[in-house]
């Protein structure tokens, strides 16, 4: 545990080092995210102007809600959006051999290698607004409730990242995931929105199989919600068997990989 | 540059554009059904919530049709907004080549992104006569030949206004390593404010008085709501005056960027 750690610290000192190459792309980064968190806040505001109640959170909730939204993309942007985006190509080029020699876990140094310094700075401003959002909440939220929200909002960040993952997985066999990519940043959309909009076949999809609606959403009802075990026990069963699923996926697509003819 | 070789240069960009894009085609139909379903579910809460039947002059029907006319709006106006850009061939040298054609550099780019529509149109059609199919019209009431004429040049406008705010965010790269960032924040921007995410009736009176001067409505809520027949001829050309100004205002700004990092061009690439 202790080598992967120190590891890590070496992957943290590369990314910063290497973002200071690039300054201007540095600050670029960072206004973009401020301008996304702007809309969005701005596209809340919009709706609950006609509604009370979307999902059945008010303007409040709905805020906390959307604060919860920065963070967790910050986190995703910050540790695994660019090992996600760079996998496909490393497989493609072969490259993936460098990873598969190492005397560490391929998955763990293939999923945390690029860390987004530029990003970094977003997930504290992110992280600043979920503080602001909740200490402006009108209603009782205890030091417990929090912490079990930050815990669940880190549990849907990993079904994030193994969501992205397994989008990203198809690669050993169709040689190219721009289109899976794609799919997977395009159904990414519904962890926006209040998973309370979601009926039917449609919000058990959401929160089993493709559980984008989960990742969000149910950290911030076990904040305002009195069945925080029903919703982190689903949480608990989704990142399990989703890791489990990647894990088998892996190793399948290692059996195959064939270096730079993959 | 002759209409013959914008057409040439289009023609053959539209025909790389449709031979082996299965994947864009897959992602194409699932990005629409991921994108409407979200606006269905979403407005279908909040009119239940409200117990609305009417939301900022919308029904529920109107609201649906008015997304579904953005979104395909949105798509022909932005094109591919990441592929082969002015800013990959001035990082990568690529802009070499381009200096010795006998054409401008922004007309065979343009060119280039005007042919590399044709998918968008092709979606566009296919997905607005499936939804003919399944509403049969509903909420498309006051849709008539002369707002549809209308509405195709308030979209040729706003492709243009569009192309020429993403090609100044492009010759950043002059200057600056990655441009990426600045034309995600565009997209945002011009989303939000566009009439993308919302329809701009949510915005209090004040925010879309001060909007409606700037470009970004000129995007997607002009075509959009033109085709609907959800504005006045009196609306329509204002907008329109507006958006056009914005297109000579960003002509003259391209043009000064081109010319100053043109002579910081060193033609190296990476």
């Amino acid at each position: 545990m202790t080598r992967y750690f120190v590891l890590y610290v070496y992957f943290l000192r590369f990314s910063f080092s290497r973002a200071m190459e690039f300054r201007v792309d540095f600050f670029f980064r960072i206004g973009m995210d401020s301008l996304w968190y702007a809309t969005h806040l701005i596209f809340f505001w919009a709706l609950y102007r006609y509604a009370p109640f979307i999902g059945g959170w008010n303007f409040d909730q709905a805020l906390v809600f959307a604060a919860g939204l920065f963070v967790s993309d910050a986190i995703h942007m910050t540790l695994f959006s660019n090992n996600g985006w760079m996998f496909p190509i490393l497989v493609n080029k072969g490259d993936l051999d460098y990873y598969l020699v190492r005397p560490v876990s391929s998955l763990f140094f293939l999923s945390l290698r690029e860390f987004a310094a530029n990003s970094f700075l977003n997930l504290l401003l992110a992280v600043g607004i979920l503080i602001w959002s909740i200490a402006r909440y009108p209603g009782e939220l205890g030091a417990g409730t929090i912490t079990i929200f930050g815990v669940l909002l880190l549990v849907g960040c990993f079904i994030n990242y193994l969501m992205h993952f397994l989008f990203m997985m198809p690669v050993f066999w169709l040689h190219n995931a721009a289109g899976m990519r794609d799919l997977f940043f395009g159904f990414g959309r519904f962890t926006g929105r209040p998973d309370g909009i979601y009926k039917g076949w449609v919000r058990r999809i959401l929160t089993t199989i493709l559980p984008y609606a989960i990742v969000v959403s149910f950290p911030t009802r076990a904040l305002f919600e009195d069945d925080i075990a029903g919703i982190a026990l689903h949480m608990g069963v989704v990142a399990a068997l989703g890791f489990g699923v990647l894990l088998l996926v892996w190793r399948a697509g290692l059996r195959v990989y064939a270096s730079a003819s993959s | 540059m002759s209409v013959r070789l914008f057409l040439q240069i289009a023609s053959m960009e539209a025909r790389r554009r449709m031979s082996y894009r299965v994947d864009f085609w897959i992602n194409s139909v699932a990005g629409f059904a991921a994108e409407f379903a979200i606006v269905w579910f979403l407005w279908k809460a909040m009119f239940a919530e409200s117990g609305a039947e009417i939301i900022a002059g919308f029904t529920f029907e109107q609201v649906l049709v008015y997304y579904v006319v953005a979104i395909l709006v949105g798509r022909l106006v932005r094109g591919t907004e990441f592929e082969g850009q002015p800013s990959e061939d001035i990082y990568a040298g690529g802009l070499n080549r381009y200096l010795l054609f006998p054409a401008p550099y922004f007309g065979v780019k343009y060119a280039q992104g005007a042919g590399a529509l044709l998918p968008a149109l092709v979606q566009a059609v296919l997905f607005g006569t499936v939804w003919l199919l399944i509403a049969g019209g509903r909420g498309m009431e006051d849709v008539t030949l002369l707002s549809g004429a209308m509405a195709i040049g308030a979209l040729l406008l706003a492709n243009i206004l569009y192309y020429l705010m993403a090609y100044a965010l492009h010759l950043v790269a002059f200057w600056a390593d990655n441009v990426w960032s600045l034309l995600v924040a565009l997209r945002f921007a011009s989303g939000l404010f566009g009439g993308l995410m919302v329809p701009l009736a949510l915005f209090p009176d004040g925010l879309r008085e001060a909007n409606s001067y700037l470009p970004f409505r000129s995007l997607f809520a002009l075509p959009a709501e033109t085709l609907l027949g959800r504005i006045t001829p009196e609306a329509w050309a204002f907008g329109m005056g507006v958006g056009s100004a914005w297109v000579l205002i960003l002509t003259v700004v391209v043009r000064v960027i081109w010319r100053r990092g043109n002579l910081q061009y060193s033609g190296i690439g990476i």
